[in-house]
């Protein structure tokens, strides 16, 4: 994979690559895409993808609302909070 | 008859102090624990609460830290989610601690599952209980460690390509991978949604079973778990005939003898044996790992400092918020799957890719089928090395990548398998590895205790049992 | 348009309806709008780790009916995926939403421009998952995820649309059908319905132009100011020769045009992929069968018919078919034999008043649909006049009474009793000889005076037909 598409992929991601990152990172993300090329050796035309092992029944909830017990246990964990706003900082 | 350990009353007042420090002894050399705290478990529920009659009453057990347990933590073994404490708890625990379980504690493991040795983790080294210059294996090895040093008799664990299958084998206990969907994902923080379970080290077959039989459930907050009742084994758990993978396997010397000689036991006991191959198994590996970090990549987005976690010190604006969050938080495996798996689904990409990959898939489920319409269990091997050393004297992350093959199977199909020790060979533990038709654990649980009475599996001579008795016999 | 002549003009809309349900679409929090922020959430509309979606049964009912009512193909199997982008109010940084297999699709709306009907075709409905919202305070941005997983429905048209006022027609037929149907509140000041459009403008005959966005529609007014702003903007620009840009705009409300939202390189690369967490959903009988039980008469086909077959205005039935319950009760009350014209003229006027002044909808009033059919009754038999008939209307709002009831109890009963008028007629004239002489003396201009007058000593309650009738014999 060159750079710049190690870049665009990163930019994806969010993920920042520092430039210590990009030799090591981007040798090993080449590597594992060398390896998946393997499977290009497999004829697939005829074959449909599973995305989910057994496939069953519909699964539907019915409509129903639960209080929701948990909202200031889960406001702890936010590193900055205002009132019960959680705050970042400002999009621009 | 040996007598059976009564962990309720083992633990009952002065016996849990006993029982704290001697695991921090031990822990101290093997490093399973991230979070030791049984006082804390048990307020989860009251003591007076727990029933004898219930299957695992006052028995403590451990939990992989991608487990949620309320008001523990649940940091995933990354420094991204270090100081996260679960408000909730995972369906399988809630099953766990309603049949009287103690959780005692969490595990270590590989970052986010992202690894077969533990190593990974930001927040500290497990260490082989057989020998402490060797891997646990991964990721689930923290848990898989515990069970080994005799810390606690059962642990619960997850299975994303052979997480909990290969760190059992490398620590000598039993590691049950059981049917995708057969056990509620709720609460297991997802690496690879369509591929992983939650799954149970034992030292003990019956607490294999035991546990297992709590955890399984249809249950309403996971969608892809479906009712075990609605697929009975058409043989009872009854095996008569067994498929072994053959070929070219690239097994290290004591990995072969085991398997070997497994297969004699296995004539011995009178079992068919019928020689198989696998002609997927080749491109197992690069499958799983495109569909594994293509879920990843999206299931680890959610962790961007905002909510939870790692948050920067400083940041400008909300995409330097992220960035760094991520950047900071996360070890350089994760990054590397998250990159990976970002790659394979770009549009331009996906097709050869994700695509393809989900393809071979589907072949690899039909060789399967092939498989159990001949045999009723197949033998194959968990990993081709033994526990290997921390370090540079291991084995490097591609090679370890490469070494799932025989795992990722089970993972891929959605299959149960269940890892089973056979015995020691350089002091260091052996095993094999039995898979079977969906929903037909029993036939698994059946093999590994046929097997048993054929085979000496000794303990690690550092960290013998505990407790005199006998585990799980009921 | 500037340019009517020269350039095709052509815009699609991509709808979002926010469904109302009792709780989330993967969760049981409660769906419900203005509480205290951060309230209404739970580990699974957070993100939080080891969290996973659980789908309402309601949400994709409600969903299917409106593809349904949009006449679209249904899908006898759909699929969720994740669409991936990172946002501040998107928890998991990740929509589940649909995209190779939607709901619905290849559908249509008709609506009504200029009096002709004009078929829109709809591309296709899918459902998603709302996200959080953002207020921006300062150099900081507050951050409320009470409306995260809100199933929101997402419609989108094929750009056959050639107008801003056409878009407009749409936005309002829109919000009838999801009323109608139950499914949505359909407000647009609440967000509960919003609106993005794409406009491309082209030479005559040549096709689509280059597309443009338009985003942050939040009225269905700044929908046709903006498209015709950018109409007007993308004609003019290549009436001077030049090349529009593809891009996405922003409408700027103070503006009052469209201005270039900021936009990143990659930024359109969601890397869809089915979501592991939920099974594919497949139609079954039974679902099926309940949409059949669910789906209603639309709107529109209402109001021709109550135009068509009830003899009743353009301008009456548009009134009365608004809101589906105003429709029911309009016909509820014919079903007690009342006359359509009649019901309709009473509705859109003295009883809407009312309405308006007690802040009730009419089913929910005191007048109910058996009340207003006694009361025009009463009038049919003559009982009363319209004067009486408003007054004894006023009346039902007031004491919750029957007509019949009220008009007994005071007396309000029509005087038709020759005797007893003659006598009043003959008293008006005594007293009122000025009156009388001018009208001898061939003025008639008093006539009305004296004609009130005999109105006034009967309490209002004279028949007017035989009072005229009696005064012109007296003074003919």
């Amino acid at each position: 994979m060159d750079i710049a598409e190690l870049y665009t992929t990163a930019e994806l991601a969010q993920i920042k690559l520092e430039d210590s990152e990009v030799e090591s990172l981007g040798g090993e993300v080449s590597q594992m895409v060398a390896y998946f090329k393997k499977m290009m050796e497999v004829s697939v035309d005829a074959l449909e993808p599973t995305t989910h092992a057994f496939i069953k029944k519909n699964r539907l909830r019915p409509d129903t609302f639960h209080p929701s017990t948990l909202a200031d246990d889960i406001l702890e964990q936010s590193p900055d909070l205002e009132d019960r706003f959680i705050c970042i900082p400002n999009v621009l | 008859m040996t007598q059976q350990i009564n962990w309720k009353e083992t633990l009952a007042d002065g016996g849990q102090k006993a029982y704290i420090a001697e695991v921090k002894k031990r822990d101290a050399l093997v490093g399973s624990f991230l979070e030791f705290d049984p006082p804390r478990g048990k307020m989860a529920r009251p003591q007076a609460e727990v029933q004898t009659t219930e299957e695992l009453a006052g028995i403590p057990f451990a939990i992989k830290d991608n487990i949620a347990l309320r008001n523990f933590k649940l940091t995933c073994g990354s420094k991204m989610l270090a100081h996260f404490v679960s408000p909730y708890s995972a369906t399988a625990v809630e099953k766990i601690l309603a049949a009287g379980g103690i959780p005692v504690g969490k595990t270590n493991m590989d970052e986010f599952g992202m690894g077969s040795s533990t190593d990974t983790s930001a927040l500290g080294t497990t260490s082989n209980p057989w020998d402490l210059t060797k891997v646990a294996g991964g990721s689930s090895g923290g848990s898989a460690a515990a069970v080994a040093a005799g810390l606690v008799p059962f642990a619960l664990g997850t299975d994303t390509g052979g997480s909990v299958r290969q760190p059992a084998n490398f620590c000598g206990v039993y590691g049950l991978k059981p049917t995708y969907g057969a056990v509620s994902r709720y609460g297991l923080v997802a690496y690879a949604s369509s591929l992983e379970t939650i799954g149970v080290v034992a030292r003990e077959i019956p607490y294999l079973e035991k546990v297992f039989n709590t955890i399984r459930d249809q249950d309403e907050k996971d969608n892809t778990t479906a009712d075990w009742r609605d697929f009975s084994d058409p043989k009872e758990g009854e095996v008569t005939k067994i498929g072994v993978l053959t070929g070219s396997l690239g097994l290290d010397p004591g990995v072969a003898e085991a398997y070997a000689q497994v297969r004699q036991e296995l004539l011995a006991l009178g079992y068919e044996i019928v020689e198989m191959q696998l002609p997927m198994l080749d491109y197992a590996v690069p499958a799983y790992y495109t569909i594994a970090t293509a879920e990843a990549s999206a299931n680890l987005a959610r962790f961007n400092g905002i909510r939870y976690g790692h948050r920067p010190v400083y940041s400008e604006n909300p995409e330097e918020l992220v960035q760094k969050s991520r950047d900071e938080g996360f070890g350089a495996e994760v990054k590397l799957r998250i990159l990976l798996g970002t790659y394979v689904l770009r549009s331009g990409f996906q097709d050869q890719f994700y695509l393809r990959a989900q393809k071979i898939r589907t072949a690899l489920v039909r060789d399967f089928d092939k498989v159990f319409s001949q045999v009723d269990g197949f033998l194959l091997p968990v990993f081709p090395t033994q526990a290997f050393s921390h370090g540079d004297g291991g084995l490097d992350p591609f090679q370890q990548k490469v070494a799932d093959k025989f795992t990722t199977t089970a993972n891929l199909t959605g299959l149960p398998a269940l890892a089973i020790p056979t015995g020691v060979s350089g002091g260091l533990p052996t095993g094999v590895q039995f898979m079977a038709p969906a929903f037909c654990e029993d036939r698994l649980f059946g093999l590994a205790r046929r097997l048993k009475s054929n085979l000496t599996l000794g303990e690690p001579p550092e960290f013998p049992a505990l407790y005199a008795g006998q585990e799980g016999r009921s | 348009m500037r340019y009517p002549t020269k350039y095709d003009s052509f815009v699609g809309l991509e709808i979002h309806v926010q469904l109302t349900t009792e709780s989330k679409i993967f969760c049981g929090c409660r769906n419900r709008f203005g509480d205290e922020p951060n309230t209404n959430v739970c580990p699974v509309c957070m993100g939080l780790p080891g969290s996973l979606p659980s789908l309402n049964q309601e949400a994709m009912s409600k969903a299917y009916l409106v593809a349904k009512a949009l006449h679209c193909d249904l899908a006898d199997t759909c699929l969720f995926e994740r669409k991936n982008y990172f946002y501040p109010d998107l928890p998991k940084n990740y929509q589940i939403s649909q995209f190779a297999k939607p709901l619905g699709t290849n559908g249509w709306i008709d609506i009504v421009v200029d009096g002709v009907t004009k078929r829109v075709r709809i591309h296709e409905c899918h459902l998603e998952e709302d996200a959080g919202k953002m207020i921006h305070a300062g150099d900081m941005s507050l951050v409320d995820y009470n409306r995260t997983g809100t199933p929101l429905l997402e419609i989108v048209t094929e750009p056959d649309l050639n107008l801003g006022e056409e878009a407009e027609i749409l936005i309002h037929e829109l919000r009838r059908i999801v009323r109608y149907l139950g499914v949505s509140d359909g407000n647009m000041d609440e967000g509960s319905m919003r609106c993005d459009a794409n406009v491309s403008v082209n030479t005559k005959g040549a096709g689509l132009g280059r597309k443009v966005e338009v985003k942050n529609l939040n009225s269905s007014r700044f929908v046709r100011l903006s498209l015709n702003y950018e109409i007007d903007r993308q004609t003019e620009i290549l009436e001077d020769g030049g090349t529009v840009v593809q891009e996405t705009r922003l409408w700027n409300e103070n503006r009052d045009q469209t201005i270039v939202m900021r936009s990143k390189e990659n930024a359109n690369d969601y890397r869809y992929f089915p979501e592991p967490d939920l099974p594919p959903f497949r139609t079954t009988p039974e679902f099926l069968a309940d949409l059949e039980t669910r789906i209603v008469e639309l709107p529109l086909d209402r109001r021709v018919r109550l135009v068509s077959t009830l003899g009743i205005s353009q301008t009456q039935a548009e009134v009365i078919g608004e809101e589906k319950a105003n429709a029911d009760y309009f016909e509820k009350v014919l079903e007690y034999g009342a006359d359509g014209p009649t019901v309709a003229t009473w509705m859109t006027g003295d009883v809407q008043k009312l309405l308006n002044r007690t802040g009730q909808s009419a089913a929910e009033s005191p007048l109910t649909p058996e009340r207003f059919a006694e009361l025009l009754t009463l009038m049919a038999e003559g009982k009363i006049h319209g004067k009486i008939a408003k007054t004894i209307l006023e009346l039902v709002f007031e004491k919750n009474k029957n007509p019949r009831v009220i008009m007994a109890e005071q007396g309000l009963e029509q005087m038709n009793d020759s005797g007893e008028l003659a006598k009043l007629v003959s008293q008006v004239l005594v007293d009122n000889p000025v009156a009388v002489e001018q009208i001898k003396a061939g003025d008639t201009k008093p006539m009305g005076f004296l004609m009130g007058q005999v109105m006034k000593a009967s309490g209002g309650r004279a028949e007017p037909g035989m009072v005229q009738k009696m005064l012109k014999e007296h003074l003919g």
